[in-house]
């Protein structure tokens, strides 16, 4: 019975952890080109939801709605490199904290005249019925996210590793006035990466969204346990946010559970704290060498 | 322009005392927007409702001229700050006659001192939240203008816990948001248990945040604990992520909580989920009597929909300003220090569609909160979800009901 309630405790976490490492992933390609990242990518994920909520409420099939979807959230990280990133690194400021922010903030008044303030459900065609797996009660809809954020994040690194323009991409990441001198325009790879950030937001939107309900707040607590998971794995870790955000989401729900719910959020933000001291790089990230 | 200036000011001060004089002002504030939408839209439809009844029946007469309700909106957003600044507000009004409305406990913390200093008439509906009027009491407040239309927590968490030692329950678990209202409901429901004989053991006490979605860990701890029951205080979402999590774990014990649980948000996000759930309500949307079936149809209609998203806060809005119309009709008179006295005092029965209120406040006493609370027990009965509406939980009460309206 125990080590039954412990494993559906882990994996309930991990799934968590896996939508916490899907949003943080969002955070990692921006700043892997630009070291710069959208602190208004919670509302991305809301803005997408609510988006495909509307196609699916205009009767687009499910299937074409999540390209649709995934289409919108590319628009929308263009949107913010456009209004509130470019200006700012071309002026080398940091300006671009403030004004993503004010873009999340926007995006949510936004959100809040268009579609209201209510937590709407989302409807999908994957079912929620519990199956049985090991003694582990897991619903379809759960799977379906595990799947989801692991094939999203596959495309888009496959992308970087095998494509000429994923290529571009890599090399704006490791030195962008090398890459600049070898013709490579860094503006417009870093448009892309904001492009790919707002898919990826998107797409944890569309996955999450049968779970958590679609409402102006529905990211508001994700996005700070991403935050963590991206800087606890380090910011350009790669893969390294999936590991911590199954680590975290899990060891939530085991402290929840142990400790009493009272202490759920204290692990993500003790990581944090620890990895900031402790290794400020991340725990898969690189220490930061710069040839003079 | 300057003296264009001067005139209009000067015609500003000549006019308003004589244009406020033709009508009553009432303020209706809520939350019309944001997660406690359903219930202050409800509330406000409600109480537009009757208004709009009073009027199109040519107003009330107060000292022999029949003066028409005009309507003072503003939206709190269920956000403590804006509760103060729009209690500010409406006590600087000089000529507002009262106010109704109020969702949310914090916001009624938050504004409604300013509306009892200057002695400004309230009528809370409906928020539940025990604090709302005890604040009150502890304060020792000789003279009070606030007065609350809903069930209280300790109405509804007595309730809960009786329906639980009724089903024969032993163990049970106790679930609640972190937040003013799911704390305070945890202590009523602590203190019921102690208060009905400790017949029901807690062996799970657990919390949540407002905006978690995964319940797992507190629903395994009640679970692999025994619990039979689970008693739950907190609103609509994330009540709906517990009865998600529940199917999912394959956890078939009821779902029993506050009236909170009756919220379109909690209903249409646990679909087939939600069936069953138990929880304290004052009205059901069910035409059971003539009053009830004229009230539910003129709101479908007025409103455009097929179902009111909280039908218990329509009901006590459309009630509350039947009784402040009452009091105004009896106080001849539209100045709210005046409809206080008579609101505490008031002869005539009023008919209303949860009931017909005989003498539902007294004068205030420090010592009593029940003095400024119109609902008892019997004034509320259990709900249960079934298949996206809140239908009676018992056949009994829904006939004692009917009986109580035939008399």
């Amino acid at each position: 019975m125990d080590s039954n309630i412990i494993a559906q405790m882990a994996v309930s976490g991990a799934l968590m952890g896996l939508v916490y490492a899907l949003i943080a992933y969002g955070f990692q390609l921006t700043f892997a080109t630009s070291k710069s990242i959208n602190f208004g990518q919670g509302e991305l994920v809301m803005l997408s939801a609510f988006f495909s909520l509307t196609l699916l409420d205009l009767g687009v099939p499910y299937w074409l709605m999540v390209p649709g979807g995934l289409l919108f959230g590319v628009a929308m990280g263009l949107v913010v490199e456009r209004a509130c990133v470019r200006l700012s690194l071309e002026q080398k400021s940091e300006g671009w904290i403030l004004l993503t922010i004010i873009f999340g903030l926007l995006g949510f008044s936004a959100a809040e005249n268009i579609w209201g303030r209510d937590d709407r459900p989302f409807p999908t065609p994957i079912s929620s019925e519990a199956l049985h797996i090991f003694g582990i009660n897991i619903t379809p809809v759960e799977i379906s996210v595990a799947i989801g954020v692991c094939a999203i994040m596959g495309i888009v690194e496959l992308f970087k590793r095998k494509t000429l323009l994923g290529k571009a991409f890599e090399a704006v990441s490791a030195d962008r006035d090398a890459a600049e001198l070898m013709g490579i325009s860094a503006t417009r790879t870093i448009m892309l990466s904001y492009g790919l950030s707002g898919m990826v937001a998107a797409m944890a939107g569309i996955l999450i969204s049968p779970i958590t309900t679609v409402g102006p707040t529905m990211a508001s607590a994700l996005i700070l346990k991403a935050f963590s998971v991206a800087v606890v794995a380090g910011l350009d870790s790669g893969f390294g946010v999936v590991i911590i955000g199954i680590f975290i989401g899990g060891l939530e729900s085991l402290t929840s559970y142990y400790l009493g719910s009272g202490w759920r959020e204290a692990p993500g933000l003790l990581m944090l704290i620890l990895a900031l001291a402790i290794r400020p790089n991340g725990v898969f990230g690189k220490a930061s060498i710069r040839k003079v | 322009m300057k003296k264009s200036l001067i005139c209009t000011l000067l015609l500003g001060f000549f006019t308003n005392p004589v244009f406020s004089a033709e009508t009553i002002k009432i303020a209706l504030t809520g939350p019309f927007s944001g997660g406690s939408a359903p219930m202050g839209t409800s509330m406000r439809d409600g109480a537009k409702l009757a208004i709009a009844e009073i009027n199109a029946a040519g107003g009330i007469a107060v000292s022999g001229k029949k003066k028409k309700i005009e309507i003072i909106e503003r939206d709190d957003e269920g956000k403590n700050e804006r509760g103060a600044l729009i209690g500010q507000e409406l006590a600087s009004m000089d000529d507002l006659s009262g106010v109704i409305g109020t969702v949310n406990t914090g916001v009624a913390l938050a504004g409604d001192k300013h509306l009892q200093e200057k002695g400004i008439t309230k009528i809370i509906t409906p928020a539940a939240g025990s604090a709302s009027m005890t604040q009150w009491s502890k304060a020792g407040v000789k003279d009070l203008s606030i007065f609350r239309f809903a069930a209280d927590d300790s109405i509804q968490s007595a309730m809960v816990v009786e329906e639980a030692v009724n089903q024969k329950f032993t163990k049970v678990a106790i679930i609640n948001d972190s937040t003013n209202y799911g704390v305070s409901g945890h202590d009523d429901l602590v203190n019921q248990i102690k208060k009905q004989g400790n017949k029901l053991e807690v062996v799970a006490t657990e919390k949540f945040n407002i905006g978690d979605k995964d319940m797992t860990s507190q629903l395994l701890s009640a679970k692999s604990k025994g619990a039979q029951a689970i008693l739950i205080w907190g609103i609509g979402p994330e009540l709906a992520a517990v009865s998600n999590g529940m199917a999912k774990l394959e956890m078939k014990m009821p779902l029993i909580g506050g009236w909170t649980l009756s919220m379109s948000n909690y209903i249409d996000n646990s679909g087939k989920n939600g069936n069953g759930t138990l929880m304290p309500q004052t009205f059901i949307e069910e035409a059971i009597t003539p009053k009830a079936k004229s009230f539910i149809e003129g709101y479908h209609k007025t409103y455009n929909v097929t179902r009111i998203p909280s039908p218990v806060s329509a009901a006590q809005g459309y009630d509350a300003v039947y009784i402040f119309a009452a009091a105004i009709k009896q106080a001849q008179s539209d100045d709210t220090h005046k409809i206080k006295e008579a609101l505490e005092d008031l002869h005539d029965p009023v008919k209303g569609v949860i009931e017909t209120w005989k003498h539902p406040f007294s004068k205030w006493d420090p010592a009593n909160e029940q003095t400024h609370e119109a609902f008892r027990r019997d004034n509320a009965v259990m709900g249960k979800v079934l298949d996206g509406h809140v239908v009676f939980a018992n056949e009994s009460e829904r006939q004692r009901l009917i009986k109580n309206a035939s008399k």
